[in-house]
């Protein structure tokens, strides 16, 4: 049940999904893997949204040079661990939801118990490695990966949805190399607020998800597109070529 | 024959956005992606490997669908097609 005080700080949103959306969202567990440019706006938005219980892992501490695009984080916070710069500012944001913060470098020995029983995996993260892992361990749950990805003006986002959409191996079999990328803070945010919002449209079950398409922005031109992806028959995370547990890919 | 190239993200800043070009009957796709992505060497060389095969993470598109990157020097392009060459995006 909402509670009165609920009721008035969700009105405007209830006025659109209803109470009944909105015991969606506060019933719902959504991990968010970083606490980076991504996960930033991505956290925030769930956060004030009333998404219930909000797990967000990451594994850094706050550097200056984080401060044009990591908005969860600020000058004065320089030099604390990313998790506990992230919970208090989420906390603020809103203290009715639960929030753990958790320290830790992603790896296949522990994701599975970091996502837990949680009901999405938001893809706020840096890297394909560590998004690969996020991406069996969306199959393997059974729940939805919602990826997104920056870099300069650029972005694109996807929703997974293991068993109807194509995942992260078919769309993007391999990893491009690794680079310290360029990039300006309103590009993660507008990406970020992307999936934050397939996150709530999954959760309430309203709307057209951001299936089979791969969303793609291009700030410079301030164009959006889409691309038609397709599932791989063959793909080795979840098609035929799918790996035997003692094959699985080792981060 | 009339074929669109479009190139995506950092291919993009490389290369241009969308590119109209006139090959010649029997042109593949790795030939027509080579032509105009040695325009530019900087562009060439985030595409291409030394031996001038396509890089293994980059991913290419007729009309939408998938082509293997192995099937790209056996592929002729045709009249109207609309050819994708991107990078999976990294950053977060």
């Amino acid at each position: 049940m909402l509670s009165e005080r609920e009721l008035e700080r969700y009105k405007r949103q209830i006025l659109l999904f209803g109470g009944e959306g909105q015991e969606k969202l506060k019933k719902a567990h959504i991990f968010v893997a970083g606490a980076g440019g991504l996960g930033s706006p991505i956290s925030i938005y769930l956060a004030v949204a009333g998404i219930g219980t909000i797990t967000i892992v990451d594994m850094d501490t706050v550097d200056q040079t984080n401060l044009n695009r990591q908005i969860l984080h600020t000058d004065r916070d320089i030099g604390k661990k990313k998790t506990v710069s992230a919970i208090e500012k989420l906390r603020e944001y809103n203290p009715d939801i639960t929030i753990n913060a958790i320290d830790a470098t992603i790896g296949g020995d522990n994701v599975a118990d970091l996502v837990g029983r949680a009901d999405g995996i938001v893809d706020a993260m840096d890297n394909y490695p560590v998004r690969y892992l996020l991406n069996r361990t969306a199959l393997e749950k059974k729940i939805p990966l919602f990826h997104g990805a920056i870099r300069g003006l650029y972005g694109q986002a996807t929703t997974i949805i293991p068993g109807k959409t194509p995942c992260l191996e078919c769309i993007f079999p391999k990893a491009p190399p690794k680079e310290v990328f360029p990039v300006v803070g309103v590009t993660p945010g507008i990406i970020g607020t992307v999936q934050a919002n397939e996150v709530i449209k999954y959760l309430i079950q309203e709307g057209t998800l951001l299936t089979n398409r791969l969303f793609i922005w291009d700030g410079m031109e301030s164009r959006a597109e889409e691309l038609c992806i397709e599932r791989n028959p063959a793909c080795p995370a979840c098609g035929a070529g799918k790996a035997t547990p003692e094959k699985t890919r080792k981060p | 024959m009339t074929v669109k190239v479009r190139f995506f993200a950092r291919f993009r800043e490389l290369l241009g956005t969308d590119l109209i070009t006139n090959p010649n009957t029997g042109t593949t796709l790795l030939a027509l992606v080579k032509e105009l992505a040695g325009k530019k060497k900087e562009g060439y060389d985030a595409i291409f490997d030394e031996h001038g095969n396509f890089r293994e993470f980059v991913i290419l598109m007729r009309n939408g669908k998938r082509v293997e990157l192995a099937d790209a020097a056996a592929v002729a392009v045709a009249d109207g097609d609309e050819i994708a060459v991107f990078p999976p995006v990294a950053g977060g």
